[in-house]
């Protein structure tokens, strides 16, 4: 064994570079005050190895990124390990950043003669910026895109060049492949090169000048880097890698839904290490001084005063300054994060932006999963999805009278906003229309035999110019009189099973799928409760063929035809056909006629947005995710 | 010949203390640190082989897919070319109805034979020489007969056939790959 080393050594001379490198002596004794820079090192080889697994398995499309990092995450073995521990170290390295520059700032570490050294430092800073900065845009989720989207726009702004590098940077007038690519290039390739060069340099100077030790230390004797300070660099770096470990394994890295550029996000926030970034240029002060200012030039001199700080350091003062400055800085960006965090926590519109963000992501690895992603991509998946559409389509076009259990489809509630923009005042809009949170199912149905007037109560709320109200068309009707003579009756426990039957019918006729196993039996049992009227114990006033229009599926004959315009026909009563007839001309005979006060939809809404959204209403869709 | 080594400068004085047991804590805590990432990295690297992954779905659930009708093969034996039809499985992708391999087929008195037409020397795809009434890969010049010997040295076995039945004048054949450049024939999967 020796022979070989000794033949090594002849030829590398590889013992002295070992023990010039492990025997360094340090003054005053090995500390836990100096392990920050060795954590930093080695958050970035981490970065290195877990980056280079995750490149064997990403792909940088707009059509392949997201889905590339989904099945990362979620089907490839240790995947969420590798990412997570990549997403997680990446805002690791942000911690020890500002913790390893307090340290030299408080030491006075950046005093001659290691003024290069400092500035080395603000060099690897800013690649480390730059490289959480393209590394957030890379799994092309609503989330990094719209933030990133803030980055650029802010690049844009730059004083004449801004324009062309922000071009530059996003390979074109927008995001597209090229954005990714270039972003890619960047994250995966400029910029670790950049960062293993200016870091060689850093250390390289560091050993040349040695630890700054404080002066209190001094008295106390020597220690050498192995293994003193090597033991205490490695249980900091434990303790980092726990830290780490600990949020991939409870919190896991997040992946938003597919980036959209046709979704408004309104979400979109930085990174929490960027959050006070963004509170800052949402004061009206700075907003109106113009983006260039806040987000380039007052960050720009903030930068000029650290860099300039081994200078002024040269006086006692200079270096109380400093200290001071950096603690002010640390305050003012903790100050600006709380103050983000607790406006978007008491923003019910953010929430709902979050949760709905959440949901889509949700739904859209589950669509990935079950489906598989088709050659339009992942967003194609949720953009035919009606579980992912028929909400949206509900709160653009439904809200403005109906109701989803409560609230709009998406789960924001109506509401309206008066006073001025320092008095808010929010209050919620009271219904029009009926909620249709369950429409047409069997609980729905019941509802509207037994309790007509609750169930279309919000149709008092929209007043005519006679003072009547549309409600008085439907709660004065022969519908409204047949739920109110007919509910003792069929509440009566000994026809409770007929009631079930006639609903079971209706069930059966809609053709639905989401109403369960339909019991045959039971259900024809109910035909004949529909058409005679005759309970187990008594009978209903006029059976439900007197009036309304019906036509068995399948069948040549109508059972019945209805009795005049304005009640309507029964033939797959909320069934999808229905609906999308109903939506289409309310008002048609076969509908509400004349008592219809909603708007027809005909040349409202596309046919494959109607299609979207009733097929959500009637549950037609991919089941949705088993809630955990 | 004397062997020239480095000289290392004798320590400075006084010589700290060097301990067993924190030289030994330092390598293990160093050690953990180094290899938890490389580890977690070289396991998520190892997915394919941890985790078998279907190439393809839409045949039956014995693994047979519907190719051609014997209306459409010649009666004298003569091999045509078919696409094997199904969805093509791709990491997160799937697209419908792709061809996801080719097949030789050829009818003797009634009964099919259906030959993969990747060679099993290295993969590139065999052709038919109509003239030789041989298969001949145009790669390293493998030569096969019409009941797909070898009929050269080059490729390390015949071609490969693959399982067929006929149900109502429609051939279904079980398509699989196999292992190239071996003498058996195993099964990709």
């Amino acid at each position: 064994m020796n022979v070989l080393f000794n033949w090594l050594d002849s030829r590398t001379g590889h013992r002295r570079i070992l023990h010039d490198a492990l025997f360094e002596p340090i003054p005053g004794g090995a500390r836990w005050r100096y392990v920050w820079g060795s954590t930093l090192v080695f958050v970035f080889v981490t970065q290195m190895v877990t980056g280079f697994f995750l490149w064997t398995a990403y792909s940088p499309s707009t059509l392949t990124a997201w889905e590339s990092v989904s099945y990362i995450q979620n089907e490839m073995k240790y995947g969420w390990l590798v990412r997570g521990i990549h997403h997680f170290a990446a805002q690791a390295m942000m911690i020890l950043l500002g913790l390893h520059f307090m340290q030299v700032v408080i030491d006075g570490a950046y005093r001659a003669p290691r003024e290069v050294n400092f500035w080395l430092g603000l060099v690897l800073m800013q690649i480390v910026l730059g490289l959480s900065l393209t590394g957030y845009l890379l799994p092309w989720d609503q989330k990094g895109y719209y933030a990133t989207q803030v980055a650029t726009n802010i690049v844009g702004v730059t004083p004449i060049v801004g324009p062309h590098v922000q071009q530059l940077v996003q390979g074109g007038a927008g995001y597209g492949h090229h954005t990714l690519t270039r972003f890619f290039a960047l994250h995966a390739g400029l910029l670790p090169a950049l960062l293993i060069v200016a870091l060689a340099a850093h250390i390289a100077v560091f050993r040349r000048h040695g630890i700054t030790v404080p002066k209190k230390f001094l008295a106390q004797p020597a220690a050498m880097f192995w293994p003193d300070q090597i033991l205490r660099d490695a249980i900091a770096c434990l303790a980092v890698l726990a830290t780490i470990l600990f949020f991939v394994v409870y919190k896991g890295a997040e992946l938003s839904s597919p980036a959209d550029p046709a979704e408004a996000y309104s979400a979109a926030r930085p990174e929490w290490y960027f959050l006070f970034l963004f509170q800052f240029l949402k004061f009206e002060e700075i907003d109106r001084m113009g983006l260039a200012v806040g987000a380039i030039y007052i960050p720009g001199a903030i930068m000029g005063v650290i860099a300039l700080m081994p200078i002024v350091g040269r006086w006692k003062l200079g270096h109380r300054f400093n200290v001071a400055f950096t603690f002010g800085l640390l305050l003012g960006a903790g100050y600006l994060t709380v103050l983000a965090l607790k406006e978007d926590g008491a923003n019910p519109d953010y929430r709902a932006a979050v949760a709905e963000a959440h949901r889509d992501g949700v739904r859209a690895v589950q669509l990935a999963k079950d489906l598989g992603v088709p050659a339009g991509g992942a967003l194609s998946l949720l953009k035919e999805d009606p579980l992912t559409q028929g909400p949206r389509l509900f709160a653009r076009n439904c809200a403005g009278c109906h109701r989803f259990h409560g609230h709009d489809g998406t789960e924001r509630l109506v509401v309206e906003t008066k006073g001025d923009e320092h008095n808010k005042v929010t209050t919620p809009v009271a219904p029009t229309a009926s909620d249709l949170g369950d429409f047409g199912t069997k609980d729905w149905t019941k509802r509207v035999l037994l309790d007509f007037h609750d169930v279309f109560q919000p149709l008092t709320n929209v007043k005519l110019e006679d003072g009547t109200s549309v409600g008085d068309r439907f709660l004065a009707g022969d519908m409204a009189a047949w739920s109110k003579d007919n509910k003792e009756t069929l509440s009566k426990p000994e026809n409770a099973d007929s009631l079930a039957a006639l609903i079971e019918f209706l069930a059966w006729q809609s053709g639905r799928k989401d109403l369960g196993e339909i019991d045959q039996a039971k259900a024809e049992a109910g035909q004949k409760v529909f058409q005679s009227g005759e309970l187990a114990s008594g009978a209903l006033t006029s059976a439900c063929t007197d009036c309304h229009t019906m036509k068995l599926q399948g069948a040549e004959e109508a059972l019945s035809e209805n009795l005049g315009a304005g009640v309507p026909s029964l033939t797959g009563y909320a069934g999808a056909d229905w609906l999308k007839q109903f939506i289409l001309n309310p008002g048609h005979a076969e509908f509400y006629g004349d008592n219809n006060a909603m708007p027809g939809f005909e040349r409202r809404m596309s046919d494959k947005d109607l299609d979207l959204l009733v097929r959500w209403m009637v549950g037609d869709y991919h089941a949705a995710p088993k809630a955990h | 010949m004397t062997v020239e080594t480095s000289v290392t400068p004798a320590s400075p004085s006084p010589p700290p203390r060097r301990s067993f047991l924190v030289e030994a804590a330092a390598v293990a805590a160093g050690a953990v640190v180094a290899l938890a990432p490389l580890g977690a990295g070289l396991a998520f690297l190892a997915d394919p082989l941890l985790r078998r992954r279907p190439t393809m779905q839409g045949a039956s659930a014995d693994g047979y897919l519907p190719v051609a009708t014997l209306a459409e093969l010649p009666s004298d034996g003569t091999p045509l070319r078919f696409s094997i039809i199904a969805d093509k499985v791709d990491a997160w992708n799937l697209f419908k109805k792709q061809t996801v391999g080719t097949v030789y087929l050829r009818q003797i008195a009634g009964q099919v034979i259906a030959f993969n037409d990747t060679c099993p020397h290295l993969g590139c795809k065999v052709d038919y020489k109509a003239a030789d009434k041989s298969y001949f890969c145009p790669c390293h010049a493998s030569s096969f007969n019409l009941d797909g010997g070898q009929t050269n040295r080059i490729p390390p076995r015949g071609m490969d056939a693959l399982d067929t039945r006929v149900t109502d004048g429609t051939i279904w054949v079980k398509y699989q790959n196999f292992q190239r450049g071996t003498e058996a024939k195993t099964p990709v999967t």
